[in-house]
């Protein structure tokens, strides 16, 4: 009963600032990690400049379910190992990152990555259409090969943004195609 | 919608099943972490869902399983098409076993009882001391449900080595009919049934479409039987028993019985069937004194009309079923005796019934002797017992005195995986894994073995282990070997036998080949030999058993649609929630009374009265119906557990405390209509949790039927359609737009709202044809399995606020329970119309609800505002709304739906999950219908018809329903649509321009008007 | 300008009125320190909207589902509540705009009291789509304005007409109130001392009285009475358009538009009477607001009243000659079914009481006008639920057929919504003289004369 007390009186004091709550809910981007991102570190410091970039190997080599499926896929550690039973890295600071990489392939868990790109629940992307229609994944996820650490690029993600690209490849603009 | 919960859980889910349960604390950070799998398993993509074939272990029915998980968790459950019991489809309470491995309320591991409370304990010491206790008891019981074969005969194996006695008990069990079935051809077996093939069905009883013997094949074979076909022809169904159950409301006749005289009717029949017992071998003395005149006053029908259904049944090929367990008197084998002859005379035997192919797994275990172990555990001289798949504290009668048996008891191991009235009494618990995931097998019939695989890994949150692992190493630890190290060693080695038996070559191959088309034929099928009769036992008495106790009100305890006994399913909100396909109520217990017997006692709808015997009484409302006999008062089983589970407990009454604890003399079987009951009027009310809004269509084109006779006649009579309209022209009258547009052509001018595709786009439209559609409430559950579909709770149920996407509606027509003669009753399944010019759009301030190119009334459910003004503009209320958020892991407010962990893990990723205030409806499965689309479109493959089929039409037994485009001459939805049977709801009144076209129920007896 | 008679208009509507200057101190009384009854009500109110909030509180926290609404009757007691205090915010621009176009005599005296009740009265009316809605942190939906989802709202809508309606109805007759205020803000001003002085300074706009200003004034004034006039009509038409462009049996019917502006303006004017009744008393002000005025008033009333009740009696009539048969079912529900009692409380006050109107003693005793416009107030809201909850409650699916029972939380609601009303009521009496100080002085006769002789007192309206 006191939670209702309280929510009731706060609820409704903050009704006097509805307005400023609008604006709020107005910017209705991806409901993706922002809450102390900056803080958290990911376990390991994979660099995608290193991957992608130097290496030049193809984003769906590790993002493997990115063409048949809704999901694009983390690289299971197995396929981390694949080169890494191999490569140990130059310096020690990358060996001591794929160090890391392989005690967890070591005891047998899964890399706890955090995770930077989310569409809000409501919305449904599927990666295969967009792979399907040759859509460059940096469209979306921005130069990844010259990123160190990942972050998002150039957009929240939010609805406007995915409109207008659709508006731009004359695709549906149908509400139901993302949204059910 | 809500935060992440959808997401949070999948992402749960990856880690789980990849690493195992060490990961899942992650999700409760405000960070989202990405678990991807170690080693990647194979046949797993995320995103996209992986199909197993298993057996479901709700009933002895043995449904073949189809089971649909995303990223390793297991999210539906379907029929397996390829299988010949489900043949694809599903019963609710094969859907809902979904609840029970994801229960909240499972056992969290081993627990043994420490002064009064159960504590953990590790699977090595309770095994240990299991191993000890079970060598020093000097005897033990070790009761069963049905096991699936394997389990079973492991379970004797191991009795047998360690002095112990297995007793199987079935609280529905068909002794009866199996003991009639040896009595009649000398066959100790419960017959296999073929409605398909039979033109003429008579049931004295039987409630073979909710839960008698296996009722989504009977289902399937009874709406072949008795829907109508292209020729016009269309199988009868007469229903003689004293209660009208879901079975008796699909019937086209009623013969209202005096309780207890099936037996009379059957023979009267046979007399008839006969030439007055002529060709009924050597029954023909017995036959012969029955006539249609003798036995009318006993039963209640005049002598005439016994003669007429006799007619009918003998130019057959006819069916008829024994009085099933809604029919267990005191003269229960007898009756069932009674059948068999009928049927034998009648030449059904080898045509529609099969006694050279059993239902194995049919059950038919008596209550004989289990009495006898209540007996022994009475005395004191039984060291131990193990309880397992059964729950008989709650499933045997109070008077039975097993409660206190059991107490005595010093050693008492459950293996339930999650708490019942048994367990709670058990010092020992060693919880079970669910079937979805154990292995074992099941024997439908001799010939068809299914494989039962686990589905998923064992849900994280319960350290659960197979029985069948538990035994083998408890025998191990005392010192025997049972041949194999786990059970799945045991079932291989059963399956190399049958691989052998099948004349496979490679037992591996076989197995795997088995395992993916999820059924193994093993030997023979039947030769449809019939038998002869044998002499009659001279303990036969056909004779109207006698009821115990004072006045004409006879109680029926008869097995719920929705439970069936309800022993150990009802901790389900699916199920609790799912409106009994009769009553229309949920949650909790009801009392059946006809409205003139109800008035007599002054008493209208939900006054609470006491019901007493001399064996108990219990306390419910009253529900008046018109499709019981005034001397009958009916009480379904299910209700009134008391420690079972937070969704269970206290919910209704358990029928069973009214009863005595007999045995019917012949069978062993536990009677259940044996009693008189004293209504007395509490005088307290309690509004009844029923959906159910007015019982008559009051004269509107809602489900209008068609005689038989006048089917081909109706094309003329198209004209008249429009009558009203016509005449409104006529008279200069103001003229509204026609309302001859078909689905196909969409959209009409006038009704644009929304983006609308060109010719191009499909239409995608469907058809339920109501001559087929038995009113099972199949398609319910799946729609909520699948669409995410909270389930609300029993007081907004009462106000009205059930969720249910379809709102199976029935109407009366024709009920009369005073005399023999025709009976109308019409099921709907009501859901999203689809209209083309929906009267939903236009009011929608904010576009939350509008047309798809592909013409789709859809609802996006972020956009909703929660006007509800959809909801009022709805001619068909088929729109619900989220009152609260019915979603999350706490109940918003007390007794609200909600979905405590891990019950969320069964959530439809693939579905948004909705939350307070928002307007939510049929979606035509839009998800499937995209998933499909964008295969398609990756694959530049093209949607083929009934290559998209949403969950209603998937899990239907009655093959009701049928979905597609219907802009496509040639698809099967564009057929139906065209019949002359179709109709849309409404359609001339408010011309909405539905998409769901309904195909009229056709009766043999005349309709008064054609439009209702 | 005078009256048939010759006699000055002053004469006839306010005889009681001896010199103009006590006119200035009789209607700035009020203004004065306000008594413990004032205070206490005040204290009333701001409980009553405590109530209220707390009840919307809770309705928010837990959910719409704390409202008795359900499948099929999705509305209930909240926009009964919205249509009923629209209706009253009709007659205030009615006497106001419309009286004063047609130079109605009688106006002055209550026109000030009706237009505070409008402003007010939209006001409240104005929470209640919030109220209603089930996600009411999305309700901004409904107002159209740019944004990033490229998403408009329904323009086809009717709820999205009444934003527009409502809002536009509220600036209008907000602006109308507050300019013909002025003057007497001006008048109160230099009555006004300390505080008081300098809040009246700003809010008169520095007005002088001098003839250009009051050349302005009289035009501003007579442009915005016009604007405002269409829009009496216009806003409770849109209102009454929520109903009649559905498809639920007992909502659409042409007939709606005048209906729903009949009623409106009939609960309006009895609102005007319940409130100025006891100001009157209050504030001693027998002598501005005569019985002539209420006889007026009261005739309004008989004749909407009257409408009101053929329109009633014409929905059951087409409901029985359209021969449709869940049309009449609908009605007869109406009638004798679950929701009988409400009906017949609609059918009672606003049609059966109101014929004691006819009589010439009951117009003039202000007791009885009192009573019978409380029992209008009561029977306009019943209006409002009839026609929203019977005929929803039993529509074309009889399966789908239900009952709804208001819960506390809408009853709290309604409850706040009268003390939020009142709140601003209270203020306004205390805040702005009641009576048109100004307007009322044109009307009166000049004394510099001996009132009444004949053809005089005309010059003295004239400015």
């Amino acid at each position: 009963m006191t939670k209702r007390w309280i929510g009731a009186s706060v609820v409704t004091l903050t009704f006097l600032a509805s307005p400023a709550l609008a604006q709020a809910q107005d910017s209705d981007a991806a409901v993706a990690v922002t809450d102390g991102e900056a803080a958290l570190v990911q376990p390991i410091a994979f660099p995608h400049t290193i991957h992608a970039g130097v290496d030049q190997i193809d984003c769906q080599y590790c993002h493997f379910s990115a063409e048949r499926s809704v999901d694009a896929g983390i690289p299971p550690v197995g396929t981390c190992m694949g080169c890494h039973q191999i490569i140990g890295g130059t310096d020690e600071r990358q060996q001591a990152e794929i160090q890391k990489l392989r005690d967890y392939s070591a005891n047998q868990e899964s890399i706890p990555w955090i995770r930077i790109y989310k569409v809000a629940d409501h919305v449904h992307f599927p990666h295969l259409r967009h792979v399907a229609a040759e859509v460059d994944c940096a469209t979306c996820h921005g130069p990844v090969e010259e990123m160190m650490v990942i972050e998002e690029v150039n957009q929240p993600l939010a609805m406007g943004w995915c409109v207008s690209c659709h508006m731009e490849r004359g695709v549906s603009r149908d509400c139901a195609v993302c949204h059910y | 919608m809500t935060d992440g919960l959808k997401r949070r859980d999948f992402l749960k889910v990856l880690g789980a099943s990849g690493a195992g349960a060490g990961v899942l604390g992650c999700s409760t950070e405000n960070v989202e972490r990405l678990m991807p799998y170690v080693v990647p398993p194979e046949d797993i993509t995320p995103g996209v869902a992986t199909w197993y074939t298993t057996v479901c272990g709700e009933c002895e029915a043995g449904c073949g399983m189809w089971v649909r998980t995303r990223e390793g968790r297991v999210v539906k459950v379907e029929g397996n098409p390829e299988h010949p019991v489900s043949q694809g489809a599903l019963c609710s309470r094969g859907h809902s076993s979904l609840q029970a491995l994801y229960n909240p309320d499972r056992f969290t591991g081993p627990m043994l009882r420490e002064g009064g409370q159960l504590q953990p304990i590790s699977w090595d010491d309770a095994e240990q001391m299991v191993a000890e206790r079970l060598s020093s008891a000097g005897g033990y019981y070790l009761f069963t449900g049905f096991a699936g074969s394997s389990l079973a005969g492991l379970m004797s194996d191991f009795a047998g080595a360690t002095d112990g006695q297995v007793v199987r008990y079935d609280p529905l069990a068909e002794a009866p009919l199996r003991e009639a079935s040896r009595i009649a051809f000398g066959r100790d077996v419960v017959p296999w049934y073929d409605l398909e093939e039979a033109r003429f069905l008579v049931s004295f009883g039987a409630d073979f479409l909710e839960s008698w013997l296996s009722p989504v094949r009977d289902g399937r074979g009874f709406s072949r039987m008795s829907g109508v076909d292209e020729e016009g022809g269309k199988g009868g169904f007469t229903f003689v028993g004293s209660r009208l159950s879901l079975t008796g409301q699909n019937a086209d006749d009623w013969v209202p019985i005096q309780p207890g005289t099936e037996a009379l009717v059957a023979l009267a029949m046979a007399n008839v069937v006969s030439g007055g017992g002529t060709s009924a071998g050597p029954y023909r003395s017995i036959v012969a004194t029955y006539t249609p005149e003798n036995v009318a006053d006993a039963t209640g029908v005049e002598a005439e009309s016994i003669r007429e259904l006799a007619e009918r049944f003998a130019d057959g090929p006819s069916l008829a079923l024994g009085p099933g367990v809604a029919g267990l008197h005191r003269g229960a084998t007898a009756a069932n005796v009674a059948v068999a002859v009928l049927n034998s005379v009648a030449g059904n035997v080898g045509r529609t019934v099969h006694y050279d192919a059993p239902q194995l797994d049919a059950p038919s275990a008596g209550f004989a002797p289990m009495q006898q172990a209540i007996t022994a555990m009475g005395a004191g001289d039984v060291g131990a017992v193990l309880v397992h798949g059964s729950n008989p504290s709650y499933a045997l009668p109070a008077s039975s005195g097993f409660r206190e048996a059991f107490g005595s008891v010093p050693f008492k191991v459950s293996f339930a995986s999650s708490m019942d009235e048994t367990a709670a009494e058990a010092d020992l618990i060693l919880p079970d894994r669910h079937f979805l995931e154990s292995w074992g097998d099941m024997a439908s019939r001799p010939g068809q073995w299914t494989v039962r695989q686990p589905a998923m890994r064992p849900v994280p949150h319960f350290d659960s282990k197979q029985t069948g692992d538990v035994l083998l190493s408890v025998a191990t630890r005392m010192g025997l070997g049972l041949g194999s190290e786990t059970f799945y060693d045991h079932l291989r080695g059963r399956w190399a036998d049958f691989a052998a038996t099948a004349g496979a070559t490679d037992a591996d191959a076989f197995w795997h080949e088995s395992l993916r088309a999820g059924l193994a034929q093993v030997g023979t099928t039947p030769s449809g030999a019939t038998e002869t009769l044998r002499q009659p036992d001279r303990g036969l008495v056909f004779d109207p058993p006698a009821f115990d106790g004072p006045g004409d009100l006879h109680l029926m305890v008869y097995p719920s649609a929705r439970y069936g006994d309800g022993a150990l399913n009802a901790n389900r909100p699916w199920l609790q929630e799912l409106p009994d396909p009769v009553s229309k109520i949920t949650w909790h217990s009801w009392v059946e009374m006809h409205p003139n017997r109800a008035e007599a006692l002054g008493l209208r709808d939900g006054d609470v009265v006491v019901l007493s015997t001399e064996h108990g009484s219990v306390e419910a409302p009253v529900w008046t119906y018109p499709g019981i006999r005034e001397d009958v008062i009916a009480l379904p089983m299910g209700g009134g557990h008391t420690n079972a589970g937070r969704f269970a407990d206290g919910n209704g009454v358990n029928a069973l405390d009214l009863l005595p604890s007999e045995v019917e003399p012949l069978s062993g079987g536990l009677v259940h209509f044996v009693t008189k009951v004293d209504v007395t009027s509490t005088g307290r009310r309690r509004p009844l949790a029923s959906i159910s809004g007015s019982d008559s269509q009051s004269n509107r084109p809602i489900a209008p039927a068609v005689a038989l006779a006048g089917l081909g006649a109706e094309a003329e009579g198209a004209e008249e359609e429009h009558g009203p309209l016509r005449e409104l022209q006529g008279v200069g009258g103001f003229v509204p737009v026609e309302t001859e547009g078909r689905p196909e052509d969409f959209p009409l001018e006038g009704s644009r709202y929304g983006e609308y595709g060109d010719e191009e786009e499909p239409r995608w439209a469907m058809t339920i044809d109501l001559d087929k559609c038995t009113g099972c409430s199949a398609c319910v559950t799946a729609c909520q399995a699948e669409n995410n579909v909270p389930w609300v709770g029993e007081g907004q149920v009462t106000m009205g606020r059930d969720m249910g996407w379809i709102r199976l509606e029935r109407y009366y027509e024709a009920v009369d329970a005073s005399h023999a003669g025709p009976l109308d009753v019409r099921f709907l399944p009501m859901i999203c119309q689809h209209c083309g010019n929906a009267p939903c759009e236009p009011v929608c301030p904010v576009f939350a609800t509008y047309h798809t190119p592909d013409g789709i009334n859809t609802q996006v459910y972020n956009r909703c505002v929660g006007t509800r003004y959809c909801l009022n503009n709805c001619p068909y209320k088929v729109r619900v709304y989220n009152w609260y958020t019915f979603t999350d892991e706490e109940p918003v407010r007390e007794g609200l739906g909600h979905v405590p962990e891990p019950l969320n893990w069964q959530l439809n990723p693939d579905v948004t999950v909705r939350e307070n205030g928002i307007m939510e409806k049929c979606s035509f499965c839009i998800h499937r219908i995209r998933a499909h689309q964008d295969r398609a479109a990756v694959e530049g493959s093209t949607i083929t018809d009934g290559q998209i089929i949403p969950a209603c039409q998937q899990s239907c037994p009655a093959e009701a329903i049928v979905f597609g485009n219907i802009r496509d001459p040639g698809s099967r939805v564009a057929q139906s649509a065209g019949g002359e049977r179709a109709y849309r709801v409404l359609d001339e009144l408010v011309n909405t321009q539905p998409a769901v076209t309904y195909l009229k129920k056709v009766t043999f007896h005349e309709v008064e008007s054609e439009e209702h | 300008m005078s009256t048939a008679t010759g006699v000055p208009r002053g004469a006839l509507t306010h005889p009681d009125i001896q010199t103009l200057d006590e006119v200035n101190r009789a209607v700035l009384r009020p203004l004065g320190r306000p008594g413990r009854g004032w205070w206490a009500l005040l204290a009333l109110a701001i409980a009553g909207m405590g109530v209220g909030g707390f009840a919307w509180g809770i309705q928010i926290v837990d959910g719409i589902g704390v409202t008795g609404l359900t499948s099929p009757v999705g509305w209930g007691v909240y926009i009964t509540t919205f249509v009923f205090w629209v209706g009253i915010a009709h007659s205030g621009t009615l006497i106001s705009a419309i009286l004063f176009l047609f130079r109605a005599p009688w106006r002055q005296s209550i026109y000030r009291a009706a237009e505070a009740m409008t402003v007010f009265a939209v006001m409240t009316a104005g929470l209640f789509p919030l109220i209603h809605v089930g996600r009411v942190w999305h309700a901004y939906w409904l107002i159209p304005y740019p944004n990033s989802r490229f998403l408009w709202p329904n323009f086809r809508s009717p709820l999205v007409w009444d934003v527009f309606a409502v809002t536009t109805y509220f600036t209008v007759s907000a602006v109308f109130f507050y300019l013909g205020t002025i003057p007497d803000l001006a008048a109160a001003r230099d009555a006004a001392t300390g505080l008081r002085k300098k809040l009246y300074k700003v809010i008169s706009l520095g007005w002088r009285g001098t003839d250009r200003e009051w050349h302005h004034f009289g035009k501003a004034y007579i442009f915005l009475a016009a604007l405002a006039t269409p829009l009496v009509l216009s806003v409770h038409s849109v209102v009454s358009w929520d109903f009649a462009v559905s498809i639920v049996p007992g909502w659409h019917a042409t007939i709606f538009a005048p209906y729903f502006v009949a009623g409106a303006i009939f609960s309006g004017v009895a609102m005007v009477i319940t409130l100025t009744v006891p100001l009157r008393k209050v504030f001693g002000l027998e002598a501005y607001l005569t019985t002539k005025h209420y006889d007026a008033m009261a005739k309004l009333c008989l004749l909407t009243s009257m409408i009101v009740f053929y329109a009633y009696l014409s929905e059951f009539f087409m409901a029985w000659y359209s021969g449709e048969e869940v049309e009449r079912a609908a009605f007869w529900e109406r009638l004798f079914g679950q929701y009988w009692w409400a009906t017949w409380i609609m059918l009672v006050c606003n049609g059966m009481v109101p014929v004691m109107l006819w009589f010439k003693r009951v117009r003039y005793s202000i007791p009885a006008l009192f009573a019978i416009s409380i029992f209008v107030n009561i029977g306009m809201w019943f209006e409002r639920y009839v026609i929203i909850v019977t005929s929803l409650h039993h529509e074309y699916e009889p399966w789908a057929w239900g009952v709804y029972r208001p819960s506390t939380v809408e009853m709290g609601i309604l409850l706040g919504s009268f003390a939020w009303f009142g709140f601003w009521f209270l203020l306004f009496t205390r805040l702005i003289p009641p009576v048109a100080i100004a307007e009322l002085k044109e009307v009166l006769p000049t004394p510099m004369r001996p009132a009444a002789p004949v053809g005089a007192g005309g010059q003295g309206s004239d400015q």
